[in-house]
Order: structure tokens, then C-alpha cells, then sequence
């Protein structure tokens, strides 16, 4: 867990199948779970984490990725918790980000990215190229705790 | 956790689909299966039960909507119950709750199809 030196880190990889994105919000279940986060807020995390795990593995499915892999990383400290969640897909066959045509509710596919932004307090959604892991980079801040 | 799609048929026309796990990106095309399957043998009013739902994603949700569209498309209707607050959260937060129509009983729901 966090000390006063620094944060945490908890980091997990898992094929981007389907069947493992289970495995991945377990994971954060468990490292949520031991901060001090109401249970609102760790199952808040819980769904965000497993959108972006989900978009990773559905952009792997779209790319025909070969051996698709989605990393998770946690960066744990009293204040907050930062979880990456990076696929190795090359290109961007699905975009996480709403386009124009997508942003109805009845759009299917930007309900993900509309989940992580509204329960997360800070989210970057980040790729160098198109070629490059896509990165979403989700934060939620500890309530009360001095940032 | 698995998912446990179980269905019954309380009233002409009428199915009732009782979930019963978590609905991802993993188990979700097994509920689309049924709903599809239920459609096509011209079963149009669907209810579909959340109750014993423990985690909904936007797959779930993707599907839920999926089914809505394909019941309207044949002149029938897709009704959900859920008095689960974490999971009617999820319908709140994504604004679904204007597209759905929830109830909190089964014996609401079938009252409420046309």
C-alpha cells in the first residue's frame, strides 16, 4: 500500500479477450477495496476500469490484433487513484471518444467512454500515433484528502 | 461470475428473461442470442429481469438497447425490471432511463405491455 514515500504500484496484464476483462475488475476490486473509497466510488472505479479494459479488447477484435494483451496499471497514493489502462493494438480501428455521429444514447458504442468520463474525476484518453498503445489514464480522487 | 440467462413465458406473447450475473463485454451476446432467438419465434413483448444483476457494462447496456429497437421493429415492446439502485444508477447516469421503461415487479411489467 501507499507510504508517506510515494505511491504504489499494482499492475496487471491480461490477454485482451473477452473472458479476462472479469479477471481485471477483480483486480481493482481488490485495490480500491483497501483505499478510502465509499463502496459507491470503488464500484464507480470498478465500471470505469472495465469499460476501458472492454474498448481495449473490442479495438483488439476490430484491429484482427494477433495476440492482443490490455495492461492495467495502478498508481496508488493516499490522495487518489491512478489506473492506466493500455492496449498494444496497432491502429485505432474503435475510437473511445464520441465522434459527432455517435454522441446519441441510442449510439451504442460511445456509452463506454460516457461511463469512464462521468465516473472518474480525470481522464485522458492519449495515443502518440497510430500505431502507438492507446493509453486511458483514469484518476479519482480520494474524498477529503489533501491533494 | 457467469451469467444465468433463464426465460419463461407467463403470458401469450410474452417472455419473461430472468438474468442472473454479470452482464460484460463476455457474457452479454448470450443475452442478444436470447433475445434474438425469443424475436424470432415471435415472441415480441420481452421483460427482461436485472434484479439478480450484479454488474452491468455498456456492452449490457448496448444489448438491452439492440433488443428494444428489434421488439419496437416487430410492433412489440422490451420492459425492464430492476430495483437494484447500483444498476438503475448505471440507466440514470447514461440517460436511459428516458429510452426504458423500468418497473420494479415482474407482475408490473407484463400489466404495462400493450
Amino acid at each position: 500500500m501507499a507510504s508517506s514515500d510515494g505511491e504504489a504500484v499494482v499492475e496487471l496484464k491480461i490477454p485482451g479477450k473477452p473472458e479476462y476483462v472479469g479477471v481485471a475488475r477483480l483486480a481493482i476490486l481488490g485495490v480500491a477495496s483497501r483505499m478510502r473509497f465509499s463502496y459507491d466510488e470503488v464500484e464507480d472505479i470498478r465500471l470505469a476500469v472495465g469499460e476501458a479494459c472492454t474498448t481495449a479488447i473490442e479495438r483488439a477484435a476490430s484491429a484482427q490484433s494477433p495476440s492482443p494483451e490490455v495492461r492495467v496499471r495502478c498508481m496508488i497514493d493516499p490522495t487518489r487513484l491512478v489506473v492506466e489502462v493500455t492496449d498494444n493494438n496497432v491502429g485505432s480501428a474503435t475510437p473511445l471518444e464520441p465522434t459527432a455521429a455517435a454522441e446519441s444514447v441510442l449510439e451504442e458504442r460511445s456509452l463506454g467512454g460516457v461511463l469512464i468520463r462521468i465516473l472518474m474525476d480525470d481522464v485522458q484518453i492519449s495515443q502518440e500515433s497510430d500505431t502507438a498503445p492507446h493509453v486511458v489514464r483514469m484518476t479519482k480522487y480520494v474524498a477529503g484528502a489533501a491533494r | 461470475m457467469q451469467l444465468k440467462v433463464e426465460t419463461r413465458t407467463p403470458q401469450e406473447g410474452a417472455a419473461v428473461i430472468g438474468l442472473e450475473g454479470e452482464v460484460d463485454v463476455y457474457t452479454s451476446p448470450r443475452l442478444k442470442q436470447e433475445m434474438v432467438d425469443l424475436l424470432n419465434r415471435g415472441l415480441v413483448n420481452l421483460v427482461v429481469d436485472l434484479n439478480a444483476v450484479k454488474y452491468l457494462d455498456s456492452t449490457g447496456l448496448g444489448v438491452l438497447i439492440g433488443g428494444l429497437k428489434r421488439a419496437r421493429e416487430r410492433d412489440g415492446d422490451l420492459r425492464l425490471i430492476c430495483d437494484n439502485m447500483r444498476i438503475l444508477r448505471i440507466f440514470e447516469i447514461t440517460g436511459l432511463t428516458k429510452i426504458f421503461d423500468i418497473d420494479r415487479s415482474e407482475a408490473d411489467a407484463l400489466a404495462k405491455l400493450k
